[in-house]
């Protein structure tokens, strides 16, 4: 009864009604929401700008390895069109070669190749791709992995683009 | 009296629906993001002019409702 009391000079003291303080109106909520969709649409436009502006990497015309790097089965892993663009060449059990972006088109992990399921997996939520032709086999993802289009030039393989 | 009700009926009304496009804008963004990174450029253009349209769409609602609430205001003051 004594604490109700100290509670009620207390009050008395500092006369603030917490429910009106944190009482929002509707036109204030109105006007906070149009504010974000304000925000939400400048943050559409900047991301549009960047897009534009970050000029596309050309696709230089790259020898990647040479075709005795990968046994029949194997892997290898290289960086095409630039340093920062990890990818993957794939060796079939009849020695044909394909190339393919290692980044997941569901959320950018790193895809890893699984002979013996002639696919290439990604550990992150166990999405799959063919390693044919890299089209979404199971899990999350359903865009296909970009291409590398390679060539091969007597005993060496060259990169010369990227098909999406 | 019916009036101020039925405005604020609208009002309700028109705030669920600029909460709504606010969400599609989210979605847009989450959209636009995900094309850049992966590279599909094509998308980001539509992406940004439909996020102006909702926001061009979100402000002509909120103009509407006070203005609106503002004509329903002074009426109710001059009667």
């Amino acid at each position: 009864m004594a604490d109700a009391h100290e509670q009620a000079r207390w009050r008395e003291d500092f006369p603030v009604r917490w429910d009106e303080d944190h009482y929002m109106t509707r036109r204030e909520l109105a006007k906070f929401l149009t504010l974000g969709s304000g925000l939400l649409a400048s943050v559409s436009v900047l991301i549009a700008a960047i897009g534009l502006t970050r000029a596309a990497p050309s696709a230089p015309v790259r020898t990647i390895a040479n075709v005795d790097d990968v046994p029949a089965g194997g892997s290898l892993l290289f960086r095409y069109p630039t340093d920062e663009d990890p990818c993957i060449l794939v060796r079939d059990g009849a020695g044909r070669f394909d190339a393919f972006s290692q980044v997941c088109t569901h959320l950018s992990c790193a895809v890893v190749h699984r002979p013996e399921q002639q696919a290439l997996a990604c550990p992150c939520h166990n999405g799959s791709f063919s390693a044919a032709d890299g089209r979404p086999l199971a899990g999350p993802p359903t865009r296909r992995l970009p291409r590398i289009v390679i060539e091969q030039q007597g005993t060496k393989l060259v990169a010369r683009g990227i098909e999406v | 009296m019916e009036t101020r009700q039925q405005g604020s009926v609208l009002f309700s009304a028109i705030l669920v629906l600029i909460a709504t496009l606010v969400v599609i804008q989210l979605w847009l963004v989450a959209a636009a993001l995900d094309a850049l990174l992966a590279r599909q450029i094509e998308v980001l253009v539509p992406t940004a002019a439909a996020s102006i349209v909702l926001f061009a769409l979100s402000a002509g609602l909120l103009w509407y409702v006070v203005s609106f609430d503002e004509r329903l205001r002074e009426w109710g003051q001059r009667g």
